[in-house]
């Protein structure tokens, strides 16, 4: 049986590695190695050209984490903590309603999660520190925010809708790490399922009338929890076992 | 749809926006250029060494520049010199040898030309200075060595890049023997800088960096080739 081809939207960006100092297409190699400990094989989507033919060859795709999303896209004046990439935004954007609209399965982490209530007619929050008055989506007290370590994410809990598909995922409530400072305001045509209960901030939704679209504000592409990747891939397999 | 060019990337750890040092996937963001002006489709194909799964979903692919090859790889005992990461010698062989029974066109750039020679059962140089006694193909640390390159009459890469000949190098490692592929170009000092195998639709390795000017003749050749093979093969969006 081949592996489903799962699409990993990606970063253009200025980045140091060795002696060089450049432009790279790129991706925290933690993504990677969850779809493929999911048993999917993994390509990175660049987001320079924004047309979705690609979707076409690919059995699912991941939106992944990143820098905030345009509040030009739902009308917003811009947060001063607000930092957006035009260029991914649009790629994505328009990536995210095609997928949709194909019904591939979809999931969303962090930044993604994000573009799929914005991507269906909703918004967010810029700046959730303004909102639930503590930092705790974006790193535990007392450790350092900049260094890469997984502990390095704020901790909380997640309770989770009995009466959704992410429930049968997750179950009731689960731990999960968290680096972000907006969130989902109008979920668009996503369904909010599951929240922090310290501060009602969503942290899951997911889409009725697509057959795997879930979206997630945690990250976990950097646990050992990769119940979220397992149900992409398969969900992607499905599509993927049709004859050529 | 447009033709999908896959290309191989390197995993380092990167320093970017708030994070330093995280352990990513990445190639500079020239080869994406090159191939969208193209008219390609370029997607990222990060080390994996289980299965060549993902040609099916590719029409071209690019081994970009990188590290250089394990010399285990061509028999050869370990330079001083030689650095390579096993994971994508690994990786991108299983890519390049199926790649190659599915006749997919190949565009093998610096390391990626290195790569093609040893899949052909060729050698390499493992310090060019030694062999050399120059550096002008690497000459210091971000600086490309510039070349007049000559090409074979009548191969394809003379015909592509006809009368300007100038070339960009940056590498300590050369090709020894081709292997079973032809050599076709070469810099003023002999060294061989371009590599086809004519009984292959297209297979083409250049030691320089044609990314580096995003250089439509040859990313375009790519382009091309990858567009016929989706004509022959009759690829439809429902085949994928």
């Amino acid at each position: 049986m081949r592996r489903p081809l799962i699409g990993l939207t990606s970063y253009a960006t200025e980045v140091q590695y060795g002696r060089n100092d450049l432009m790279a297409a790129m991706l925290p190699m933690t993504y990677v190695r969850a779809v493929h400990a999911a048993g999917g094989r993994a390509v990175l989507i660049t987001p320079d050209e924004p047309g979705t033919d690609v979707l076409e060859a690919l059995d699912g795709i991941v939106f992944t984490g990143g820098g905030d999303v345009s509040p030009d896209a739902w009308n917003a004046e811009h947060h001063p903590a607000t930092e957006v990439d035009a260029v991914r935004d649009a790629a994505e954007l328009m990536l995210m309603r095609a997928a949709l609209d194909a019904d591939l399965p979809v999931l969303g982490i962090c930044r993604g999660m994000q573009v799929m209530a914005v991507a269906t007619g909703g918004s967010l929050h810029q700046h959730l520190p303004d909102l639930v008055g503590h930092e705790r989506h974006r790193a535990a007290a007392g450790t350092d925010p900049l260094a890469a370590g997984a502990s390095d994410y704020g901790r909380h809990d997640v309770v989770v809708d009995e009466n959704s598909r992410a429930h049968e995922l997750f179950g009731r409530t689960l731990v999960v790490n968290s680096f972000h400072h907006q969130a989902v305001a109008d979920p668009g045509e996503f369904v909010p399922v599951g929240w922090c209960p310290d501060d009602r901030v969503v942290e899951i939704v997911e889409h009725p009338g697509r057959s795997f679209a879930l979206g997630v504000q945690w990250h976990p592409e950097r646990t050992t929890d990769l119940r979220t990747f397992t149900a992409l891939t398969e969900a992607a397999s499905v599509g993927a076992i049709i004859p050529a | 749809m447009r033709p999908i060019i896959g290309i191989t990337s390197y995993v380092v750890p990167a320093t970017w926006g708030v994070w330093r040092d995280l352990p990513s996937t990445l190639v500079p963001h020239d080869y994406v250029e090159a191939v969208t002006l193209a008219g390609g489709r370029a997607v990222l194909l990060p080390p994996d060494d289980r299965d060549a799964d993902v040609l099916r979903a590719l029409d071209g692919l690019v081994l970009a520049g990188g590290p250089d090859v394990d010399p285990a790889l061509y028999g050869a005992a370990c330079a001083p010199e030689s650095e390579f990461v096993i994971e994508r010698d690994a990786g991108e062989l299983v890519l390049l040898r199926a790649a190659l029974d599915a006749d997919l066109p190949v565009l093998g750039v610096c390391r990626g030309m290195q790569l093609l020679t040893v899949a052909a059962g060729g050698t390499l140089h493992q310090h060019l200075p030694d062999v050399l006694g120059h550096e002008r193909h690497r000459p210091g640390p971000g600086v490309y060595g510039e070349h007049e390159a000559v090409f074979t009459a009548g191969s394809r890469i003379a015909g592509l890049m006809g009368t300007d000949r100038a070339i960009h190098c940056f590498h300590h490692q050369g090709v020894a023997d081709a292997g079973s592929l032809t050599v076709t170009g070469r810099a003023e000092d002999g060294l061989p800088e371009a590599v086809e195998d004519p009984a292959r639709r297209f297979v083409l390795g250049v030691q320089w960096h044609p990314e580096y000017r995003r250089d439509q003749r040859l990313f375009g050749a790519l382009v091309d080739a990858a567009r016929t093979g989706m004509k022959e093969n009759g690829t439809t969006c429902a085949d994928r």
